[in-house]
Order: C-alpha cells, then sequence, then structure tokens
C-alpha cells in the first residue's frame, strides 16, 4: 500500500510540478512562425493536455489511497461515500478540492488554444494557464507538513508553496527545453534554431532567479520541518533530506556547465559550435530533468514521513561536538577558537580560489591545508563521546511524581556505589575499576538526558557500571533522569538568594498536580503566562504566623498578579482544618500528594551552610520560592536568611514587582528534561 | 468571442465566486456568533433560574454576611473549580461546619444572584 501511495503521489507531484515548468516555457519561448517551433509548441499543448489529465486521475487516486489511510480500511479506498466524508471534514479534503476544481479549469482552458489569434489572447491563455497551474501546485502545501507548523503555520506553508512553484517553474521547465532542442538540432529543424537558442537563454535568465529561490525556500522548509542538526542526521526525514540535496549536486554542476560552456556555442557554425553543441546540450538538459524525476521521488518520500522535529533521533556518531566541553579543559576554549579561526581562513582562501582562477590551485592546496589543520586543532576540546539515544527526548515529563518516584528507584539502584547524596562516595563503589560519577557535580548538567539514558540502559563497562535496561522499565529510567536532573540542579540551587537575579532565569520549578479537596487537580504549568507563583513549603504550627501574614496580604499578592499555594511539609490529614479559619486562608493549600512536592522541592531548598552539603540534610520547616510566570524558580526564602527577608510583605511585593517587569526571553522550558 | 475577452469572463466569474464565497462564509461566521450570544443570552436570562450540584472544600464561614467560601468543583454552564465565597439562604446550613469539611451544596439561582439551598457535610 505504501508503494502504491508514494507511486501515485509521485505521479501527481511530477505531473504538476511539470504542467508548471511546461507552460513557464511556452510563456517565455516567445513566437515563432516556423513550422518546427510550431509544431513543437502543438506538441507542448498536447503535452499540458495529456499532464493536467493525469494529474486528474492522479489526484483520484491520491484520494482514494488518503481515504485508506486515514480509515485504517483498504477497502474503503473505493468507498464513494467514505471520499465524501474526507472530502467535506478535513483539510486534505478542502484543498482537495480547491485544487482540482482550478485544475478542471485550467483543463477546459487548454482545450480553447485554437483559438489564440492574437499577442494578447497569446499573453492572456499563456499567463493564465501558468496561474492556474501555480496556484494548483502551490495550494498542495496546504495539505503537507508545512501546513502542520505551529506556530507559525501560514508562514511555512507559504514558503512552502514557493518552494514548489519555483521547483515547478524550473525543474518542470528542463524536459520540454530538452524536447525543443533536440528537434531543433536535428536536420530538419534547422528553422527553429534561433527560435530555441532565444528561448534556452530566456530561461536560463529565469532559471538563475528560481535556483535562489528554492535554495531559500528549501532552507526555510527545512528550518521548520528538522530544527536541528541532530534531527537532520539521526531520523529517516533527515537522511531523505540529505538524500535530497545531495542528489540537486549534480542537477546543480550540470546547470553551471550547460550555462558557461554550451550556451554561448548554440550559434555559429563548426564541430563543436552551433548544432552539435544544441545536440549536446539538449541531452544534458535532459539528464537534468530525469534527475529532478528523481529527487520529487525523494521529495514524495519525505511527504510520507514523519517530520524530523517529531521524530526520534538516533544519533549515528560515536561523539558529538559541544562548546562545554571545552569550558571544561585547561585552555580548551582558546584551542577550539584559535583552531576555528585557522579553519575559517582556510575557507576563505578556499572561496577567493573560486573566484581567482589563476590562483586557484595555490589556493585551494593552502586552504585545504589551513581548514584541515584547524579543524584538528580546534575539535578535540569540543568532543565528547555520544550514543545513539543521546538525543532522545524524555517520554515521561519532568513532574514531582517522577522525581519522587526517580528517588526511591534511585535508594534501590545506585546508592550503593553513588551515594546515598548522589556524590559518587557509596560504599560500593570502593572496588570499581573507576570511581562512581558524582551526579551533583555540574558537569551532570551537561550531560544530555539521551546520554544517561544509553548508560542506564547500557551500564558503563570502563567504569564498572552494571545496565539496567533489563531491571528498569523505560519509563522508570527517565524517572530516575529526572531525579538526577533535579538533584543536580539543587546543588546549583544552594546559592539562590531571596533576591530576583534580573532576566536570568535558569532553575526549572518542577511540575506537580495542584489538588485541594475535591476540586479537579490541575497542573503548576497550567498558570504558566498567566501568574507568578509564591510556593510555600510549611510546617505546622512553625509556620502558622507567616501563614496568617500571607492569608491577610493574599488579595496584595493576587492584585501583583501571583498566586499563592501553599504546601504541608509534615503531616498532610486535615491539613485545612488546622490551619482554622482565623484569618480565613483561601489560597490553594494541597491536600493530595503534597510527600512528592515535597520531597522534590526538598532537592531544591538546600543552601550554603556547611551541614548541607549533604542531601540528607534534615529538611527545612518553612521555605518558600517565587516562580516566573514561564515556569522557573528565580528567588527563595527561608525565616532566619540573612538580609531583607520577606517576612516583611513589602520586600516580597519588590521581588515580585521585579519579575513583573521583565520581558521573556525565550519560551517557556521544556516539560522534559533534555 | 476572442480568447482573451473569455479568459476576463472566466476571471471575473471566478472573481464574483470567490466575493459571494467570502460574504456567504462572513455571514455564516455571523450567524453562529449570534446564535452563541443567544445562548449565551439564554443561559443567563433574568429569571431564568438554574442548579447546580457540586463538592467542595470549607474555607472559610462569614456568618456576618450570610457567606460561605468553598473550593469547588466546575459548575458546568457558570463557573470553572476555584476558591469562591456563596451566599447561604439559610444560616442553618452552616452551623456546625468546620473549616476544612468536604460539603455537598446545591447552587440555585439566576447567576449572578445564586445562593447556596442546601449543603450537607461528607463524612470524614
Amino acid at each position: 500500500m505504501t508503494a502504491f501511495g508514494i507511486a501515485v503521489r509521485w505521479l501527481h507531484l511530477a505531473c504538476g510540478l511539470g504542467l508548471v515548468g511546461l507552460v513557464t516555457v511556452l510563456l517565455l519561448a516567445g513566437r515563432s512562425d516556423r513550422p518546427t517551433a510550431l509544431a513543437w509548441e502543438a506538441r507542448m499543448l498536447r503535452g499540458a493536455r495529456g499532464l493536467t489529465a493525469l494529474l486528474l486521475v492522479s489526484g483520484l487516486a491520491a484520494l482514494a489511497y488518503q481515504t485508506a489511510v486515514v480509515t485504517g480500511r483498504a477497502g474503503a479506498a473505493l468507498d464513494p461515500v467514505a471520499w465524501a466524508q474526507l472530502l467535506a471534514r478535513s483539510q486534505f479534503g478542502t484543498v482537495w478540492l480547491v485544487r482540482h476544481g482550478l485544475l478542471l479549469l485550467l483543463a477546459a482552458l487548454l482545450l480553447l488554444r485554437e483559438r489564440e489569434h492574437s499577442p494578447v489572447d497569446r499573453l492572456a491563455f499563456r499567463g493564465q494557464a501558468w496561474l492556474l497551474a501555480a496556484a494548483g501546485a502551490g495550494a498542495m502545501a496546504w495539505a503537507g507538513h508545512a501546513a502542520a507548523v505551529e506556530p507559525r503555520g501560514l508562514a511555512a506553508a507559504l514558503l512552502d508553496a514557493l518552494h514548489l512553484i519555483a521547483a515547478g517553474a524550473w525543474f518542470g521547465a528542463l524536459l520540454p527545453l530538452a524536447a525543443l532542442l533536440r528537434v531543433a538540432a536535428a536536420e530538419a529543424g534547422a528553422d527553429a534554431r534561433p527560435f530555441a537558442v532565444l528561448a534556452v537563454r530566456g530561461f536560463s535568465r529565469v532559471a538563475l532567479v528560481l535556483m535562489v529561490l528554492v535554495a531559500v525556500t528549501g532552507t526555510a522548509n527545512a528550518w521548520f520541518q528538522v530544527g536541528s542538526i541532530p534531527a537532520l542526521v539521526g531520523t529517516r526525514y533527515g537522511w531523505l533530506l540529505l538524500l535530497k540535496v545531495a542528489l540537486l549536486i549534480p542537477v546543480l554542476l550540470l546547470a553551471r556547465r550547460n550555462r558557461r560552456h554550451l550556451l554561448p556555442r548554440l550559434s555559429g557554425d563548426g564541430a563543436t559550435v552551433g548544432r552539435p553543441a544544441m545536440a549536446r546540450l539538449g541531452r544534458f538538459v535532459a539528464a537534468e530533468g530525469a534527475l529532478a524525476l528523481l529527487i520529487l521521488l525523494i521529495t514524495t518520500a519525505l511527504s510520507l514521513s514523519p517530520p524530523a522535529v517529531h521524530d526520534s533521533i538516533r544519533w549515528p556518531f560515536p561523539f558529538r561536538f559541544t562548546w562545554e566541553a571545552a569550558t571544561q579543559v585547561p585552555g580548551g576554549p582558546t584551542r577550539a577558537l584559535i583552531g576555528a579561526q585557522i579553519a575559517v581562513v582556510g575557507l576563505l582562501a578556499g572561496i577567493v580560489g573560486l573566484l581567482l582562477r589563476p590562483w586557484r590551485v595555490v589556493l585551494f592546496g593552502a586552504g585545504g591545508a589551513a581548514l584541515v589543520t584547524g579543524l584538528w586543532v580546534a575539535l578535540p576540546p569540543v568532543s565528547v563521546d555520544a550514543y545513539p539515544t543521546t538525543y532522545r527526548r524524555s517520554s515521561v515529563p519532568y513532574h514531582a511524581v517522577s522525581i519522587a518516584n526517580g528517588a526511591a528507584l534511585y535508594r534501590a539502584h545506585c546508592a550503593t556505589c553513588h551515594g546515598p547524596g548522589g556524590r559518587g562516595d557509596g560504599p560500593g563503589g570502593a572496588g570499581l575499576p573507576k570511581p562512581p560519577a558524582d551526579l551533583t557535580a555540574p558537569h551532570t548538567a551537561d550531560h544530555t538526558a539521551g546520554d544517561m539514558f544509553w548508560w542506564l540502559t547500557h551500564g558503563i563497562p570502563a567504569g564498572g557500571m552494571p545496565p539496567f535496561g533489563a531491571a528498569l522499565g523505560e519509563e522508570e529510567r527517565w524517572d530516575l533522569i529526572n531525579f538526577i536532573r533535579a538533584l543536580s540542579s539543587g546543588e546549583r540551587a544552594r546559592q539562590m538568594t531571596p533576591v530576583v537575579q534580573p532576566n536570568r532565569p535558569w532553575l526549572v520549578a518542577p511540575d506537580f498536580t495542584i489538588a485541594v479537596g475535591p476540586a479537579p487537580p490541575r497542573g503548576l504549568k497550567e498558570l504558566r503566562d498567566r501568574w507568578m507563583v509564591h510556593l510555600v513549603f510549611f510546617t505546622l504550627p512553625e509556620s502558622r504566623s507567616r501563614l496568617s501574614q500571607l492569608a491577610e496580604a493574599y488579595n496584595t499578592l493576587q492584585a501583583t498578579g501571583t498566586e499563592v499555594i501553599a504546601v504541608p511539609l509534615g503531616d498532610p490529614a486535615h491539613i485545612i482544618r488546622r490551619l482554622g479559619g482565623q484569618p480565613p486562608v483561601l489560597f490553594p493549600v494541597i491536600t493530595d500528594g503534597a510527600a512528592e512536592i515535597a520531597a522534590t522541592y526538598a532537592l531544591l531548598s538546600r543552601g550554603l551552610g556547611p551541614r548541607e552539603i549533604s542531601s540528607r540534610a534534615a529538611p527545612s520547616l518553612h521555605v518558600e520560592f517565587l516562580l516566573d510566570r514561564q515556569g522557573y524558580a528565580r528567588a527563595r526564602w527561608r525565616p532566619g536568611a540573612p538580609g531583607r527577608g520577606w517576612d516583611e510583605v513589602k520586600a516580597l511585593v519588590d521581588q515580585i514587582l521585579a519579575l513583573d517587569k521583565e520581558t521573556p526571553a525565550g519560551p517557556p522550558p521544556d516539560e522534559h528534561v533534555h | 468571442m476572442r480568447l482573451w475577452r473569455v479568459i476576463l469572463l472566466v476571471n471575473l466569474a471566478l472573481g464574483v465566486g470567490l466575493l459571494f464565497g467570502y460574504l456567504a462564509w462572513g455571514r455564516e461566521v455571523a450567524r453562529l456568533g449570534q446564535e452563541l450570544e443567544l445562548a449565551r443570552g439564554q443561559q443567563f436570562a433574568a429569571g431564568s433560574q438554574r442548579t447546580w450540584h457540586a463538592r467542595g472544600v470549607v474555607r472559610a464561614v462569614l456568618p456576618e454576611l450570610k457567606v460561605v467560601v468553598l473550593t469547588h468543583e466546575d459548575l458546568a454552564g457558570y463557573m470553572g473549580s476555584m476558591t469562591m465565597g456563596f451566599r447561604v439562604h439559610d444560616p442553618k446550613l452552616y452551623e456546625g461546619l468546620d473549616i476544612g469539611d468536604t460539603v455537598r451544596f446545591t447552587l440555585t439561582g439566576a447567576p449572578p444572584n445564586v445562593e447556596i439551598t442546601a449543603l450537607a457535610k461528607e463524612a470524614p
């Protein structure tokens, strides 16, 4: 079925783009009254009618295939009722109807060709045919991946439409031009040679613009659908795209050769100019056209593959490059920068060599040597080991429940070697070939979650770490990774103060469920973009006076756009009743799941005191966090902390107002660790 | 007729068709908007009494205002889950209520003039 789908879509795409190109050539070729040229025009017109008919038939077949895919029943492919439902209820259907309406109009127009009696008729006929063919081809963008791009779907679809039209005008024109060159180069086609020369030269000028358009819009499309280098080299979509670009290179080389060497030789007499050059150009242009058909086959496969941005990445190399690796080696940044400079000089020398023919060999040689040397110097400091799962994204959100599960799994499976606090000081690690990693060290944050997933799944044989792929399920391994991320972030969070550092969000506040009595639970992240959050972890009776103060200030805090959420650290039973009604405490007080939230945020609650170096230090009795609207924890206060404390409500409001003034610099944190 | 005139006429017809289509679409959107407004209006029309049954947890009792503050479930068609104070029809209803009690309550009235007409504690 997939082979049928690819064949039908390829045929439809090739006919659609071929029609745009054919009409482009008819529009650009100018007018001739020579019999050979007229015969070619008539043949092209028949070709246009044939392509339109094939386009309509393949469109029906594509509709049948899509119906079978959408319904999941092969039998639905021939069910008119299912067709009608798809056409009436889907964007694919709307786009299909519009496109085929335009194509029917084009088919009717092409039947009027015989009435082309004046230059105005001619321009109107060909211009209208081009507009209809281009609209029919460009509208395909709204039924493909581009239309599903969020949030800039319209821009992506417009760029894709432009890409399709430009590619059609370029690729689709090749075979008609090859046919013209072939008949003009024949013995009997001498009368059409001036016409052919003018047509090819006219197209050559337009083709340059089309190539640039195809390259620019294609790059933009790739940005929308791929988004990153790992996705380009680690997904099926990315590989197909690379193959498409690789096939484009010989097309461009052929085009360059045609333009620079054969096009100037079309006029004149001799063994290598005039007719022989025309025949050769015809063959080369036909070869370009054949390669273009192959590229369209890859494009069809791309349209049936999930876009790389939404696919799971399988990194194919045993290494990757990251600047963070250089910063951890003495002299690493300097070496990497010097190497990069040498490589850039080499690259520039190569580019200059392309422009200066007499110095080309020298510049290419010197530039190549500088490029290789530069890369040899620059790359080692920025290289780190990588694995197939390095860029894999977690399937489990960074949520308090996951982190709490991870903590339990850590105690059961990891603490023996890595130590109860994650510092690599567990008794089981003593006899291992390499000491267990300190999971609280800053470098933990530089490894990707996918690296950790690989180590957890397959172990680290050189270090003596066993694999856990069989003992722990995939979700459990991601739970562990979420816990390790929180543990490592907590180490960095020890320096957090009650004062907001302007425009420096870095500590992602783990998500949790806000469950208050019978009210339906909602996630903390549902408050993002709308509310700042003052998160209060409390213990009764120690926190009672502070909670009373916050209850009285609740209206003020809400007026500044801040929601207060209180989480009990101790026994959560009857916590609302125990808070009492004087003064009324009206902000959300977590009644279910408080233990997981408290355990998670305890990891982020340690200060800089010497007793707090261990994550097993006694948890605080009361701690408060201020979260910005994007979901980052930005400040933390504990009673008794030095400086102006939040027990003076104005001090808290000042910090809230500082946050309120900020303009978000980037997107909210990803809900998955990466 | 000359070919260019035929094409011009076809384009004019297409343009007119698009214009009519756009206008029809606009009218359809306006009609749907009106229907929605009408439905909303009917929902909250003065005098149209409605009743909601929901659960909540007592956050405060303010006898001087005859108000009970509840963190409650969604009240379908009226408001989502939130912490909100409601007038109580009969002060006897909140007698014996404690902060933190989970209750089942009945809200009656035409928004925004609603009041609690029945309230019962759930077993702890």
